[in-house]
């Protein structure tokens, strides 16, 4: 006899995030934006620009994105679904046409979205976001009771058990714009509530993890920043991308960083960067955290100068950084203080760190970065990692400590370029590098041993550079088709073993 | 005089001249580009009794006689067959042998063309790289052969075959690196598909890809019916990737003797670019009683000469000891300038200016590998018939 288990069908292996967009009237009011001191911004246009960055995520991550909008009718312009690069353009267009009108039939909106999620069996099974700057005045289909047995209206379904079935997993943000003390003046505030609630509960009935909350923005930085919890780094002027490398140069910097784990205690800072692959493992893959995900991006600074449109892209960190790269850094300070708040503190942090650093004022620099480990620490494990790296390579930079910067560089970009890759291929090489990094204790050992046990942790070490030469090889074997990122990472790993001696 | 001559036969007449015995005792060359190796047989052949008079420094305690001596019963003491592409644009990369003949006395068969080491120095000319460009259309099979002196052996000696693949020092040190080329059988051939364990190999030219395939599978055959294997490692590699791929090389050979319990003799080649070492040379030329206290073992371990350090330590107990199986060699020791070091008859260094250089190359431990290695393919023997 089949199991109930055995009969369910499989559970996703990619992210699935269903957003749900507010297209009422209201949402062409403007939002009040103090911080960036220019023109107000209308709800709708900052509501854009965010979804254009989630987008951009999606297509870079392979996660599953769909898009729900809403006024008295639902509709799906984006069925969730893979987002491919190259029909980003169509998809964006089409979102630049959403016009808002009319009124708000939010719960209905909530229902379709989690009917996108829903996976047989399995109940509903992804992430829901709802972004919206108003009350319930149009849903047919659904509705929220005010207590769990409470009545039901004629016709109408209970929205908690209905997105919230047995055996889901599901989180749901809701993002509220505006105050909601007054109808029609902002988000329904205690509906939102309640429907938290409501749905925390049954999660605790059915034994489920709670992961649902309520958040209310009230100017654009904030709203954009709540959509796109963002840590966003930039290159440094005098960073050479890994491929532009000379097959000499690229044996020099691998030695370099090779010189980073074989003395630790003159590279301390290498011990706190960490794989992700390895880090999601160790925290099990069953943890679950309170803390919402931040989206991390790196653009690594071209010939032509820093990228474009990083306020349109970026929000309220787009100035930040963009005050930064034309050189303003006492503009960009200002900015970065004023996004106390609404950015991640990890964030901010950082980047107080950095444009300290490039006002040379070390002290505070080294303060900020100091509490941007902290922050970091408290990160989930899986977008821990490349903030911790964008750390480590700020840190290395403020000591001058080259050989860590080129490690942690190297790694930081090989990622980078393999975002867009099969998910195995990109845990394969992490994986290579993380067992690199594990290379520092065996050798570190055969530094330290006594004549008597010298042998013996030689002998260890040269098993241990063994076992990940191994590895390398039938790398190699396996991607040997996959390009010059993946070559170069091989190539910049097989040389680090060499030096490992 | 006697004639100097250079034979090019091609592969479709090809016949074997040599005659190596069956139960031919076979020691493998390896090292990586620019190790050595073209200059060990060259210097290793002169020595053989092939006229090339030479002075060891430092010389052994028991006056430097070494049970090593050319083959007499053969008349070739050094074989060498050329492997290259015929053009090197032609991307089908037809393949093409040439085999020369290193031999004591002329040849009585003129139609076959030799080059004649009994030949003096003068005549004999300074035997450097091959007539061809190489590195990337070709490489050379070299053999040599010799006699070791069994003292308990009914004929006294042994046939002994020397082989490498020079021009091939990639070759070499891919073969090595990777093991997931290693062949099993005296039969066995690398396939393409292994190939690609070797970085950017997809990315070369279809000719050299092939030229490569077959080198690996010609090396891998040898080194399979191997019955020890020499080293040669370089101390002084200016370039990073010179040092990874040696050290790699270093590392892939000795996981093979250990996996295949084979005997392993390091020789650092070039020692005379061991400033240090150098010195004592030169107090050796002035000094004929004078020993060397250079330590090539220290060298290695605490000084992490070559970079050997950590690996060679990791490797004693387990087939080799760094106290008898490491050497310093250098063929030719130079005064610093690139000129051969010689010294004339009084023992002072000859001027190497001026119409007619008088005096003899100095030279260092450059038997000592290949006698050690016989040595110990001899205990090994006697272990397995005890």
């Amino acid at each position: 006899m089949q199991t109930e288990a055995e009969s369910a069908p499989p559970l996703p292996s990619r992210e699935r995030n269903v957003l749900l967009l507010d297209l009422s009237k209201s949402m062409l009011a403007p939002l009040p934006d103090p911080q960036g001191g220019g023109p107000e911004r209308q709800k709708i246009e900052v509501a854009r620009t965010a979804v254009f960055r989630i987008l951009q995520d999606s297509a870079q991550t392979g996660n599953l994105f769909g898009l729900v909008t809403f006024t008295e009718t639902v509709r799906v312009p984006v069925p969730l679904g893979e987002i491919h690069r190259e029909n980003l353009p169509y998809i964006e267009n089409l979102i630049s046409l959403l016009a808002p009108s009319g009124r708000s039939a939010i719960w209905d909106a909530l229902g379709v979205g989690a009917d996108l999620l829903r996976m047989g069996t399995n109940g509903v099974q992804g992430n829901l976001v709802l972004v919206t700057d108003g009350w319930d005045n149009a849903s047919t289909r659904f509705e929220t009771r005010g207590e769990p047995n409470g009545k039901a209206s004629e016709g109408k379904v209970d929205l908690t058990p209905y997105i919230l079935p047995a055996h889901s997993r599901v989180t749901l943000r809701i993002i509220g714009i505006g105050s909601g003390d007054e109808r029609d003046k902002g988000v329904d505030a205690a509906h939102m509530n309640q429907l938290v609630g409501q749905l925390t509960q049954r999660a605790v009935e059915l034994g489920l993890p709670p992961a649902f909350s309520f958040q209310m923005v009230s100017t654009g930085s904030q709203l954009f920043a709540q959509m796109v919890n963002a840590f966003l780094d930039v290159g440094y002027e005098d960073d050479r991308p890994i491929e532009e490398l000379h097959p000499e140069e690229l044996a020099h910097h691998a030695a370099n960083a090779a010189r980073a784990l074989k003395e630790p205690q003159q590279h301390a800072t290498v011990s706190r960067i960490k794989n992700a692959q390895a880090a999601g493992r160790s925290a099990g893959a069953d943890s679950y955290s309170e803390a919402p995900e931040i989206e991390v991006d790196f653009l690594a600074s071209g010939p032509g100068g820093p990228p474009a449109y990083l306020k349109e892209r970026y929000g309220p960190l787009g100035e930040v950084v963009e005050a930064y790269l034309a050189g303003h850094y006492d503009h960009a300070l200002e900015l970065i203080q004023k996004t106390q708040g609404f950015l991640p503190s990890v964030t901010r942090l950082y980047w107080e760190a950095r444009i300290q650093y490039a006002r040379r004022a070390v002290v505070e620099a080294a303060r900020a970065l100091l509490q941007a480990w902290t922050e970091a620490e408290k990160l989930p494990a899986n977008t821990q990692a490349p903030i911790l790296r964008r750390l480590a390579v700020l840190q290395a930079r403020m000591q001058n400590d080259k050989e860590t910067e080129t490690l942690v560089r190297f790694i930081d970009e090989t990622e980078h370029h393999l975002a867009n890759r099969d998910p195995k291929t990109r845990e394969r090489l992490m994986d290579l590098f993380a067992k690199l990094m594990e290379l520092r204790g065996t050798y570190q050992l055969t530094r330290l041993a006594g004549e008597g046990d010298l042998q013996d942790a030689a002998l260890k070490h040269e098993a241990a550079v063994e076992e990940v030469f191994s590895l390398l090889q039938d790398a190699r074997l396996d991607l040997s088709t996959e390009g010059a990122s993946v070559e170069g990472a091989l190539d910049f790993i097989e040389i680090c073993l060499a030096e490992m001696r | 005089m006697p004639e100097v001559k250079v034979t090019t036969r091609r592969k479709s007449t090809a016949k074997k001249e040599s005659k190596p015995s069956v139960d031919t005792t076979r020691i493998a060359v390896v090292g990586i580009p620019a190790s050595g190796k073209t200059t060990y047989f060259r210097f290793l052949s002169g020595h053989f009794g092939l006229n090339l008079p030479i002075l060891y420094i430092p010389a052994r305690a028991d006056n430097g006689s070494l049970p090593l001596f050319g083959d007499l019963e053969n008349d070739v003491a050094l074989e060498e067959t050329t492997y290259e592409t015929t053009d090197p644009t032609d991307p089908e990369g037809s393949l093409e042998t040439t085999t020369r003949y290193y031999v004591n006395r002329p040849m009585e068969d003129r139609r076959k063309l030799w080059v004649e080491l009994s030949a003096g120095r003068d005549e004999q000319g300074i035997l450097t790289k091959y007539p061809l460009p190489t590195k990337f259309n070709q490489f050379v099979e070299m053999k040599m052969r010799f006699r070791y002196a069994a003292p308990e052996g009914e004929s006294g000696s042994r046939p002994m075959e020397l082989s490498t693949v020079d021009e091939a020092g990639g070759i070499i040190a891919d073969y090595f690196t990777y093991d997931r080329l290693w062949l099993d059988s005296a039969e066995g051939e690398v396939s393409e598909k292994t190939c690609r364990v070797i970085p950017h190999f997809d990315s070369w030219r279809p000719d050299r890809r092939d030229l490569w395939k077959r080198g690996l599978t010609l090396l891998g055959r040898f080194v399979c019916g191997a019955d020890a294997i020499i080293l040669l490692l370089s101390p002084g590699l200016p370039s990073l990737r010179d040092q990874a791929q040696q050290v790699n090389l270093a590392r892939g050979v000795f996981r093979y003797t250990h996996a295949r319990n084979l005997p392993l003799v390091i020789a650092i080649s070039k020692a005379d670019k061991l400033k240090e070492f150098y010195g004592e040379v030169e107090q050796s030329v002035r000094e004929r009683t004078f020993r060397s206290s250079f330590d090539p073992v220290d060298f290695l371990l605490r000084r992490d000469g070559a970079g050997m350090g950590t690996i060679l330590v990791a490797q004693e107990g387990r087939g080799i000891s760094t106290k008898s199986d490491v050497f310093l060699i250098s063929s030719a020791v130079s005064t610093g300038e690139g000129h051969p070091l010689f010294i004339g008859e009084t023992g002072d260094e000859a001027p190497s200016a001026g119409s007619v250089t008088m005096g003899v190359p100095v030279m260092v431990n450059t038997t000592l590998p290949l006698a050690r290695a016989c040595e110990r393919i001899l205990e090994r023997r006697a272990t397995k018939e005890s």
